[in-house]
């Protein structure tokens, strides 16, 4: 297996930090505004609800292989930002960028990916609202 | 005398251009398996068109975008986020009933181990929850005696009748039809008038009591009591605008404006995916992930 690196970094508000998901666990399990970017082996991806299961071999530094578990929103959700059931294939090497889970298990929600192909969707999410009022009858 | 087969011909060119043409007809997919379009140019005074007399029908998306029917952290116009404008008067009972609720969503949100939405194990969540959870691409037919919703999440429709019948008489347990006490709803029982050509107000009650449904993703409290007003107003051809109060005197001490939420026109053959709730993949995903991920 290629070796993959495990990348930190911690930022401030952004345009990558998602809003409210009507996650089925809730926002609060995530380290709102933390960064960790992936580049590993496509283990398995599962494109289903509620979510939806990116399976991830990562090597870290230490030359030890981590399993890291990512997910995006439903299948309808993230298909707007060109989320599909192949876009991750097993073997593929990717990089995704994901905010991780405060209690420090190998987890997050992806932030961005840039797939085997060089293609990067972003948000596994839906987009931010725009800021569209209603328009007055 | 006129010759019959250029009769038939003009004839037949005249129906065909007198057939509707779908002016929302946009990116065209591999199969003819059209995907949503949420990149449409704004309407504005160049591309406005007339809305239609008394008509709902499309497939409709908020206007904002994919995302911006969403709602999790709380009903549109009342987002739970602890500030002191979007404080609910709640009755004591109502109050009591928040405090009951473990919501994953809102300024009192809580861990998965602890949460007690009944969304989590794939519950209907009822009128008005429906108008508050992951409004996506929402399906809207009718004919001349009902209007029929087809809500994206869990595949849900619900009908309102547009016939002249009279709305329930609300009563304990359930609504007063004809002299008959008739059971509480899921969706309730929801009757419609045009206020105009272009508006249509619905109010529904019979709904389910507080202890089977949220009123949105927050673990804000509904009751059976609510009468809850929608108003569907048709504001030029690819606009729509759904707008919802409650009036719940068991819960809340007066009405109040939940939602006004303005839609954009789809493609009529957009392919709308399914989005389910499926006790079996609940479980699963849980195993794999939630139950990890949400724990200590």
């Amino acid at each position: 297996m290629r070796s993959g690196r495990v990348i930190v970094s911690v930022a401030l508000v952004g345009l990558l930090i998602p809003p409210p998901l009507s996650a089925h666990h809730g926002g609060a399990i995530f380290d709102t505004g933390k960064k960790v970017t992936l580049k590993g082996t496509v283990k398995e991806w599962i494109y289903s609800n509620p979510h939806c299961l990116l399976f991830l071999d990562v090597t870290g530094e230490d030359a030890q292989v981590a399993q890291w578990i990512v997910e995006g929103q439903a299948p309808n959700v993230i298909f707007p930002a060109g989320y599909r059931k192949d876009s991750f294939k097993p073997v593929d090497h990717v990089t995704v960028t994901v905010e991780p889970v405060k209690n420090g298990r190998p987890m997050g929600r992806i932030l961005q990916a840039v797939l085997a192909d060089g293609r990067t969707l972003g948000l596994a999410a839906s987009p931010p609202p725009a800021a569209v009022a209603a328009p007055q009858p | 005398m006129p010759n019959p087969m250029v009769v038939l011909m003009v004839g037949v060119s005249v129906a065909a251009l007198s057939l509707p043409v779908d002016s929302n007809a946009q990116n065209s997919s591999p199969g003819g398996w059209l995907v949503p379009n949420w990149e449409r140019p704004p309407v504005t005074d160049v591309n406005r068109k007339p809305a239609p007399r008394r008509n709902l029908s499309g497939t409709w998306g908020p206007a904002g975008g994919p995302g911006a029917g969403t709602q999790a952290g709380g009903v549109q116009l009342k987002p739970n986020n602890g500030r002191p404008e979007n404080q609910l008067p709640f009755t004591p009972h109502g109050l009591e009933l928040y405090r009951s609720h473990k919501a994953l969503e809102g300024i009192d949100a809580v861990l998965p181990a602890q949460d007690n939405d009944p969304r989590n194990r794939c519950e209907p969540l009822g009128v008005p929850r429906y108008n508050h959870y992951n409004v996506r691409l929402t399906q809207i037919f009718q004919d001349e005696y009902k209007v029929v919703i087809l809500y994206h999440y869990d595949n849900r429709w619900r009908i309102i009748w547009t016939d002249g019948r009279d709305l329930p008489k609300l009563v304990d347990g359930g609504v007063e039809i004809a002299g008959e006490v008739r059971e509480r709803r899921f969706f309730g029982y929801s009757v419609g008038r045009w206020v105009d050509d272009y508006t249509l107000e619905v109010q529904t009650v019979g709904t389910m009591p507080e202890d089977r449904v949220w009123l949105d993703s927050t673990g804000r409290p509904i009751s059976d009591q609510a009468r809850v007003t929608e108003t569907f107003h048709r504001l030029d051809y690819d606009t729509l605008v759904w707008s919802e109060m409650i009036d719940d005197p068991k819960v809340y001490t007066r009405p109040w404006d939940t939602m006004k939420l303005s839609l954009r026109l789809h493609d009529p053959r957009t392919d709308v995916m399914e989005y389910y709730c499926s006790p079996g993949e609940q479980e699963n995903y849980n195993r794999l992930f939630g139950s990890s991920a949400g724990g200590k």
